[in-house]
Formats: structure tokens, C-alpha cells, sequence
């Protein structure tokens, strides 16, 4: 299972691989899915991993909360499939962006990791 | 619960509702359900906790101005100073805004008044307005489909006789009775002007205003049908206005317009301003359209006179704007004070977020904590702005306080002495506006004296808060700061050296001795009214009204000179201690030189101050003729062409030659008409000085015997009174000018040594402001500059302890320590000496207040200015020195403990 600590957001880093990795998530669903509600989201973040990422779905709200800070994503209040008054997320423009650099960091990294685990074994 | 809390609640719960659902669609039981969903959930009360933290982490809360409270009784110097600073910068903001109101802005207090509108007649080739517009006036008056209650009026002065004798000037509209339509005159008793007093036989008839009533009339309540002198008419009062209608501008007593008994030729006859309303459905575009066709007609069928002439519209209240012709001198005074000012303003907010800064590099450490505690940066620049708006909020509410007594106090007061009679919509009351203005400043100032330090103080703190030594050098004054510190030395430079400049003009003036006893004299200026039913063309009536003022001086002069007391009276074009002509003159040597010389060799520049007076001038003054002779009766005549020659004139002038005899005559370089006729000089009068009180002379005086014909409609009595207070006389002179001559106006009755009060008052009223500007630019740069200083100096104590430690020479680190700030003093003393070279340069010499004195790079100037520099090093260096003794004097071993 994979937890998200809170305090991985709160200290920005930009060296740390772990940092942004529930924030990246969310920004990359709502690039794919469109705008979605906080129970949806998690729903498809879980669904996407096809299930092996389960999130405590409580911790999205700080997460969603801390994006909203940052201005990369937006909410207004709006209807749920169910007809259920929701608070919608949806990416902006700046939150694209982020997104962006955030994917390229990120094969960036993995590559670098990749490229140990490809080492040949001499042995 | 907060709205942020709800929101939160009603998210939640529609987040566990949706998973319930999900899950009892996928068959659990609804109880099931709810706890797999709220399984899946986690910790409600938890979420919702730290939901709540990050918020107030975010947003700028009521902890933080609780905060800011407390950062002013913690730092009791820095809140009298930045307090002091940044109320004196909204004060100044809004006195600034309510004044550039009454110019950029204006707007008529009156129901409609965006809709009332002034015509005005235009040369365009001439750039000039054409005021005689009376012919046009009549020909749309009842032609013009877009403009309501068109009107006119033509300003006089006439004075005003009531039963008891009592006569004084009084400011009238001859105006049409529409006028009281378009500014909602409704009377307070009685009626207003109706078009048929208009007509030319109609009985004479006025309406007074409130003030009027209450000052000349005792406010008394049977003064309808009452008649009254007004210069040579007697109309019956019919009306008496509301308080506050002064249309249309600031007038006093209202008389019809008798357009038929005026002179309506095409350009001429007297100058009037058009009024009116825009009609229901019409624009400033559409009646502009209106009056150009008409215009263009105009100029076709009155072409000799119209060619050249366009009808313009405007607001009404646009006749006093930024965009009329009112004297743009005065506009750009007005707009150098409002740059000066503006100037100041940002360099207090930049200033006091020096200090800001200094105090939140102290608190660098706390800063960083909260950052490890999951602050982001723009949570500590909120909370330092925070800390800046209770700062300047409390400044705000002050300023505001001190700007309504300033505005109530001296600024309507200063208006009139720089304007005369103000327009009856200027208001000075703080308005909502202003009120808005000085919250905007306010924020405004706590972003230039909060945000930026803060954000210069939170850059690379993520940095900092890895370094295990926070604080070690991580902090540094910048290029901007550089800036705002040669820029506040440079203004602490300039400032005195306005208020000496001021100061010294105030000392010219107050100590300026015409050179006789000004006190026993009193000053009575006249004026003689044109014929108010005239139909005769200007220069006739101006021919009338100088000879009449001629014969009815001399019956003036023997009975005021009957009065007991009345020690002499004499009259002159101008009063001592006022303005005089400078005309450049020829001296008789000059042209026999000239010709010796050839006709192409330039002629010496020489100008002489000319004063022309009554012949019995001198005798009244208790003047000495020390050489030749004085004047007498005959050479009043216009061609006997004496003189009378100050030593002035002698000094400066003729270098110290014998005056009697020289031949002086009067050149106009471009004057077809060629030199005036030679004037011989006959005497020398002693002790009598012709200067202007508020210019460096020298002068040299020119004295011609005048008679009252030659002055122009106005002349000066100067009565002399034996013992006692001049102001006395005064009751008896109206009453004899009224008696002998109806329509001779007083202008003004005055001590003569109070000729220039309003000038003074307005000089020391500047130079109180400019004292008060002074004293804050300095008591902030002193501060700030200690303040940046102390902290430079701080910084750097673990950096002399290392240098102390290994053994580094006292003289190189203080160096090193003092050569940025002295560097930043020295630009900014240089670059306030420059300003002021620039000033002095620039305006050699002026008359106005403010205004900086010929020669200003005196030897005392310049030392004044080297001392204050020196003084300005000197709190330069004590700011190093305290903080850099400590440094030096601390072991290495504790030194390099410091942080």
C-alpha cells in the first residue's frame, strides 16, 4: 500500500523523488479524465493503478488543498453524476504546466534509476 | 464554524455519501457500506484538522494582525518613526488627492450637474479664447436644439452703497435669468431673475446672495424691495439666495443681462461665458456637432469676423480643470509640488520598508522556523505585509485626522490667496473618496514598506533553512536598497535646503524697507467701473472713465486730506513693496557712444524700475530730494519729461555719476514706434527704495510724475495718519468715495505695511510644510540609514571576529566595513547637491513662494550644504561605528559564536 504523508508537501524539495508524487497524480487524472470530483478522483487514482495504489482517500483533501494553493488546480461547486452537490477540481493553466516539468523530472529520474538496475552483473 | 469549515463538511460528506452508494451498488448493506466507506476514508476529524492548519497557513488571519499589534509594542522605535513616516505619507496622499479633485476632476454639486455645460468661442488661429461672444450668444440662444436654458453672463465688480453708507466691492453677475434654471436657484426669500427684467426698460432690480445678506444686510428679513447703490444703478433687492449658490462661479449679487442695451456686434462688446444644459437626450458629442455646424455657418456668413472662430463645448466645471487655460505657470507650480510630493510618498514607503526589512532580518531565525513548520513563502510575505498594514492602518487613521484639520484649516485659505475667489463647487471636506484614496494608500504602502522586504527576506530560505549556521551572511542589501539609500540621503539634502531657500525669501520680504514709515499710511486701491448700461465701444468708455477718475480725484484727495489726522495723500500706479514695470532704458551717453560706435554695435542692457507717482509723492513720503529738485505741479504736464532718479539708479546704473541733467529714455527692442522721447532727470531722492520685496535686487529707480488719466483705471491712494492706527480712516474714505463717485470701486483698503500678508502667509504656510517634510525625510534617514547600517555592520561581526582573530589591521577592516555605506552617502549627498545646482540653474530667479533665490550657489550656500554633508557622514559613521566598536572589541572566541 502506498501512504502519502503529509508532511512530504508541506517542505517543498525539489530533490526529493518522493515530493509531489500524490499532487502528480492528481494533476495527471484530471489531465487525462477532465474535470472531477474529490470521491471520483480517488476512485480513478485507484482504478488507473488497477488498484494497486489504495489511498487513504481522507489525505486527497489536504493534497487537493495544497494544489489549489499553488493555483495549479481550481474548484467550484457543481453536480454529481448522483446529483450531489460536489466541489469539482479541475487542472489550470499553470497546473498543466507544472505538470509538464513534473513528468519530464520524473523520467528523468526513473531513467537514471533504470539505468543502475540494467547494470550487468559482473559477478 | 467558518464558511471554509462548512464547505469542508459538506465536501466530506458528500464524498462518504457517493462511496455508500458505490458500495451498496456493489452489494454491501447500507450499513456495511458506510463503514467500508468511511474505512476507505481514514480519519475524518484528522483530515478535517489539518484541512484547517494548512488553511491558516495560507491565508492572512487575524493571528497575524494580533501579531502585528504586537511587533508595534516590541518595537516602540520603529513604530514612532515608520508610524510617523507613513502617516505623513498619507496625509500628504490625501491632501494631494482631494486638491488634484478640484483640477482633474471636478464635478458641480448640483442635481444634473454632469450635464451642465459651458460654450466657449475659440480663434484657432490665434489659440486664444474669444470672450466677446455676446453675437453669438444671441444668434443660438434660441437656435440651439441641444442645449436647454442657454445663458450668459459677464462678470463685474461694482460697489455696493446700502442706507447706512457703508460701500465695499462686491462681486456681480450680469446675468440671464436661465441661469438660475440651470444651477437650481431656488431662492431662500423672494424670487430669482425672470427674462422680463431682462428687457431694456424693465424697473432695476438684484438678487443677493446668502453671505451678502448676512454681511452687508445683517441678515435682515425685510430687505426685499429695498434699494440699493450699485456703482451708478439703483436697483430694488427682489431676491435673496439659499446658501451656497455662488453661479456662475463664486458671485455675490445677481443683476439681469440686458443684452439689448449692450454693444452684440460680431467680436466685440463684453467679455461673457455661455451656459446651459444639455437637452433631454443630447450629448456633449451631439451638441458639440450642433454648435460646429453653426460654427461653419458663421464663418461663411460673418466671415471678416468668424473665419477663424469655433464654437467648443465642455463640462462646466471643466473651466477651472487641469485643461483650461488658466494659467499654466500656475498648473506647472502645481504639478512640481505634486511631483516633489509624489517623490516623497515612495521613498517614505520605501524607507520605512527598510526598517521593516532590518526588523524582520532579526527575526530571520523565527522566519526560517516557521518555514521548517510547513510555511510557504507567500504565508511569511502575508505576514509581513499583515504586520505592515497594522502599522500603516494606525498611520491612515491618523493622517486622515490631521488631513481634515489641514483641509479645513489653511487649504481653502491658501486657495484664495493663490486664486482670489474660489468657484462655489470647490470643496475641501474629506470626501468618501478620499476616504477610499487613503485606504488604497494605505495598502499601498504597507505592500512598498512589507511585501518587498519580505520578499527579499524570504529568498532561498528553503536554502537557508539546510545551512546549520541560519543567518550567517545569508542576508544582504541589495542593489535596491543601494538605490533607496542614495535616494533618501539625496532627498535629506535637498529639503533644508528648500526650507532655507523659503527662508531666505521670507527674511527678504519681512525685512524689506521701502524707506519710509509704511505703518502710518494707509492703502487704498481704487478702481473706476466702466459705464454698466453702455452701448459705446470699449475705448470710449474707457476714455470716459479715465476722465472722470481725473476729475473726480482731486475733490477725493482735499476731502480725505480734511480729515482730522490725515497727515497727506498722494496716489501713485503702485504701492512700495508691490509690483513695478521694468523697462529697459537709454541713457543720453549711450546714444552719443552708439553713434560713435556705429549703428550695428550692441547697446548696453540696462533697466530701470519705473514708478509713476503723484508729483506731491515725495513730500507725503517724508522722501528727501538730496540733489536737484522735486517735482512740481507742472511737470504733470505730458510734455515736460522730468525725472526723478533713485540712488539706486545712481549706484547701478550711471556708476556714481552726477544724475541731474542725464538724459534717460525708454527702448522697446522690436517697437516700430522706435524710443520714447528723452526724459531728463531733475532730482535725486534719498532713502526711498523701489524694490520688489520678493526678488534679489539690484534696482534702480525711475521716477515719473504721473496723473491719473495715464494709470489705466486703477491708482493707489496712500493716506498718511498721524498717530494712531491707519485702519481707522477707513469707514470715512468709503464713505467719502462714495459720495464723491459712486462708481469708483475700492478695491482693497489695507495698512500698507500689510501689503504683502497673503504673500507672506502663503510663503510661511509653504515653508511650515516644507519644515514638516524636512524634519520627517531627515528623522526616516537618520533611522534608516542607522537601521541599515547597525544591520550591515551586525552581519558581519563573526566576519571582524575571524579578521581580529587572525590578526587583521583595525584600519582595513574598518575599511572594509564602512566603504559600501560611505560610498551610498557620498552618491546621495552628490545627487541631492546636483538637484539643488539643477534648481538654482534652472531658476535664476522667481517671484513666486518656493521659489529659489538669483545666484543660489552662495558661498553660504555652498558651506551649508558642505556642513550638512558632513552631518549626514557624521550619522553615517556613528551608525557604523557603535555596532563595528562592538565587533572590535569582542574576543574572536565569542565573535565567532554570534550568528
Amino acid at each position: 500500500m502506498f501512504s502519502c504523508r503529509l508532511s512530504t508537501y508541506m517542505v517543498p524539495d525539489k530533490n526529493d523523488v518522493l515530493y509531489g508524487s500524490l499532487g502528480m497524480l492528481v494533476l495527471q487524472t484530471l489531465a487525462a479524465i477532465g474535470p472531477l470530483h474529490g470521491y471520483r478522483l480517488a476512485r480513478r487514482i485507484e482504478q488507473i493503478s488497477d488498484n494497486q495504489l489504495t489511498l487513504n482517500q481522507g489525505t486527497l483533501y489536504p493534497a487537493l488543498l495544497k494544489l489549489q494553493q499553488k493555483e495549479w488546480i481550481a474548484a467550484k461547486w457543481g453536480e454529481s453524476e448522483t446529483g450531489r452537490r460536489v466541489k469539482i477540481y479541475s487542472l489550470t493553466r499553470s497546473g498543466r504546466k507544472q505538470l509538464e516539468s513534473q513528468e519530464s523530472r520524473w523520467h528523468r529520474t526513473t531513467g537514471i534509476i533504470d539505468r543502475f538496475f540494467k547494470i550487468p552483473n559482473e559477478a | 464554524m467558518s464558511k471554509a469549515d462548512r464547505d469542508l463538511d459538506n465536501e466530506i460528506d458528500a464524498h462518504l455519501a457517493e462511496a455508500v452508494e458505490d458500495y451498496v451498488a456493489r452489494g454491501l448493506s447500507p450499513q456495511d457500506a458506510r463503514h467500508a466507506a468511511l474505512r476507505d476514508f481514514g480519519g475524518v476529524t484528522q483530515v478535517k484538522q489539518v484541512h484547517r492548519e494548512m488553511r491558516s497557513l495560507n491565508l492572512m488571519n487575524w493571528l497575524d494582525f494580533k501579531l502585528g499589534a504586537r511587533m508595534l509594542v516590541k518595537y516602540p522605535g520603529l513604530t514612532v518613526v515608520g508610524g510617523l513616516a507613513m502617516t505623513f505619507a498619507i496625509l500628504v496622499g490625501i491632501v494631494i488627492f482631494q486638491f488634484a479633485g478640484l483640477f482633474l476632476y471636478p464635478s458641480l454639486p448640483l442635481p444634473n450637474g454632469d450635464r451642465i455645460v459651458q460654450v466657449t468661442v475659440r480663434d484657432v488661429v490665434e489659440n486664444d479664447v474669444e470672450e466677446r461672444a455676446l453675437f453669438d450668444f444671441m444668434a443660438w440662444r434660441d437656435a440651439l436644439a441641444t442645449i436647454d436654458n442657454l445663458g450668459a453672463s459677464r462678470d463685474a465688480i461694482r460697489t455696493l452703497i446700502v442706507a447706512d453708507g457703508d460701500a465695499r466691492p462686491v462681486f456681480v453677475a450680469e446675468m440671464s435669468a436661465s441661469g438660475f434654471t440651470v444651477a437650481d436657484g431656488t431662492p431662500l426669500m423672494g424670487r430669482v431673475l425672470t427674462p422680463d427684467d431682462e428687457q431694456p426698460a424693465a424697473p432695476s432690480v438684484a438678487v443677493i446672495g446668502h453671505d451678502l445678506w448676512h454681511e452687508r444686510f445683517a441678515g435682515d428679513p425685510n430687505v426685499l424691495g429695498r434699494t440699493v447703490q450699485l456703482g451708478d444703478d439703483h436697483p430694488t433687492i427682489v431676491g435673496v439666495m439659499r446658501e451656497g449658490f455662488g453661479f456662475p462661479v463664486s458671485h455675490e449679487l445677481w443683476v439681469p443681462l440686458k443684452t439689448a442695451l449692450l454693444d452684440r456686434a460680431p467680436r466685440s462688446g463684453p467679455a461673457v461665458t455661455i451656459f446651459g444644459t444639455l437637452a433631454e437626450g443630447a450629448t456633449l458629442e451631439t451638441a458639440q456637432a450642433e454648435l460646429t455646424t453653426h460654427g461653419r455657418r458663421a464663418a461663411v456668413e460673418q466671415k471678416a469676423t468668424h473665419e477663424h472662430l469655433e464654437p467648443r463645448l465642455s463640462g462646466y466645471a471643466d473651466m477651472m480643470a487641469m485643461n483650461s487655460s488658466n494659467g499654466s505657470d500656475d498648473m506647472m507650480f502645481m504639478f512640481l509640488i505634486y511631483f516633489f510630493i509624489g517623490m516623497l510618498v515612495v521613498l517614505i514607503c520605501g524607507n520605512v520598508g527598510l526598517l521593516l526589512f532590518a526588523r524582520a532580518a532579526s527575526r530571520e531565525s523565527d522566519l526560517i522556523v516557521r518555514t521548517a513548520l510547513g510555511a510557504s513563502r507567500g504565508r511569511i510575505v502575508s505576514q509581513l505585509f499583515t504586520e505592515a498594514l497594522v502599522l500603516g492602518g494606525l498611520a491612515a487613521a491618523v493622517g486622515l485626522a490631521l488631513a481634515d484639520i489641514f483641509l479645513r484649516n489653511w487649504a481653502l485659505t491658501f486657495l484664495e490667496t493663490n486664486y482670489g475667489r474660489l468657484p462655489f463647487w470647490w470643496d475641501l471636506a474629506l470626501s468618501p473618496a478620499a476616504v477610499a484614496a487613503a485606504v488604497v494608500l494605505t495598502v499601498l504602502a504597507a505592500t512598498v514598506a512589507g511585501v518587498m522586504p519580505a520578499l527579499k527576506i524570504t529568498r532561498g530560505m528553503g536554502d537557508r533553512l539546510k545551512q546549520t549556521t541560519a543567518g550567517a551572511g545569508g542576508l544582504r542589501f541589495g542593489g535596491v536598497w543601494t538605490v533607496v539609500i542614495v535616494a533618501q540621503v539625496a532627498v535629506t539634502v535637498v529639503f533644508p535646503a528648500i526650507v532655507w531657500f523659503e527662508n531666505v525669501q521670507l527674511g527678504r520680504m519681512q525685512d524689506f524697507d521701502p524707506g519710509f514709515a509704511t505703518e502710518q499710511f494707509l492703502a487704498v486701491q481704487m478702481e473706476q467701473d466702466a459705464p454698466l448700461d453702455s452701448t459705446a465701444k470699449v475705448e470710449a468708455a474707457t476714455l470716459e472713465r479715465d476722465a472722470r477718475m481725473a476729475a473726480t480725484l482731486a475733490e477725493l484727495r482735499d476731502r480725505i486730506a480734511a480729515q482730522p489726522g490725515v497727515a497727506g495723500v498722494t496716489f501713485a500706479e503702485s504701492l512700495p513693496g508691490g509690483e513695478y514695470s521694468e523697462r529697459r532704458i537709454e541713457l543720453g551717453d549711450d546714444a552719443a557712444e552708439a553713434a560713435a560706435r556705429g549703428p550695428e554695435a550692441p547697446a548696453p542692457f540696462r533697466y530701470a524700475t519705473v514708478a509713476e507717482t503723484d508729483t506731491s509723492y515725495f513730500a507725503v513720503l517724508d522722501a528727501p530730494i538730496v540733489a536737484g529738485r522735486g517735482f512740481n505741479g507742472a511737470d504733470a504736464e505730458p510734455t515736460a519729461r522730468v525725472a526723478i532718479v533713485d540712488q539706486g539708479f545712481v549706484d547701478h546704473i550711471l556708476g556714481g555719476r552726477n544724475p541731474i541733467g542725464q538724459q534717460v529714455r525708454f527702448v522697446r527692442p522690436g517697437n516700430p514706434d522706435g524710443p520714447s522721447e528723452w526724459y531728463s532727470v531733475v532730482g535725486l531722492v534719498g532713502k526711498l527704495d523701489l524694490g520688489v520685496p520678493y526678488r534679489k535686487g539690484p534696482f534702480a529707480g525711475f521716477y515719473l510724475p504721473g496723473t491719473p488719466e495715464r494709470f489705466g483705471g486703477t491708482l493707489n491712494l496712500m493716506i498718511r495718519v498721524r498717530g494712531g492706527d491707519p485702519m481707522t480712516l477707513a469707514p470715512q474714505v468709503r464713505g467719502i468715495a462714495a459720495a464723491v463717485d459712486p462708481s469708483l470701486r475700492l478695491v482693497q483698503v489695507q495698512r500698507l505695511n500689510e501689503l504683502n500678508a497673503g504673500m507672506l502667509w502663503v510663503i510661511r504656510l509653504w515653508m511650515s510644510v516644507t519644515a514638516v517634510m524636512s524634519s520627517v525625510a531627515l528623522l526616516l534617514s537618520l533611522a534608516g540609514l542607522y537601521a541599515v547600517m547597525a544591520f550591515t555592520v551586525s552581519r558581519r561581526t563573526r566576519e571582524i571576529g575571524v579578521r581580529v582573530a587572525l590578526g587583521g589591521r583595525r584600519q582595513r577592516i574598518l575599511m572594509a566595513i564602512f566603504r559600501r555605506p560611505l560610498i551610498q552617502m557620498g552618491l546621495g549627498v552628490l545627487a541631492g547637491i546636483s538637484v539643488i545646482v539643477a534648481a538654482t540653474v534652472m531658476y535664476p530667479y522667481s517671484d513666486g513662494p518656493g521659489a529659489h533665490e538669483s545666484g543660489g550657489l552662495t558661498l553660504a550656500n555652498v558651506g551649508m550644504q558642505a556642513g550638512y554633508a558632513a552631518l549626514m557622514f557624521g550619522v553615517c559613521l556613528l551608525a557604523c561605528v557603535v555596532p563595528t566598536r562592538r565587533a572590535l572589541n569582542i574576543e574572536p572566541t565569542v565573535a565567532l559564536r554570534t550568528e
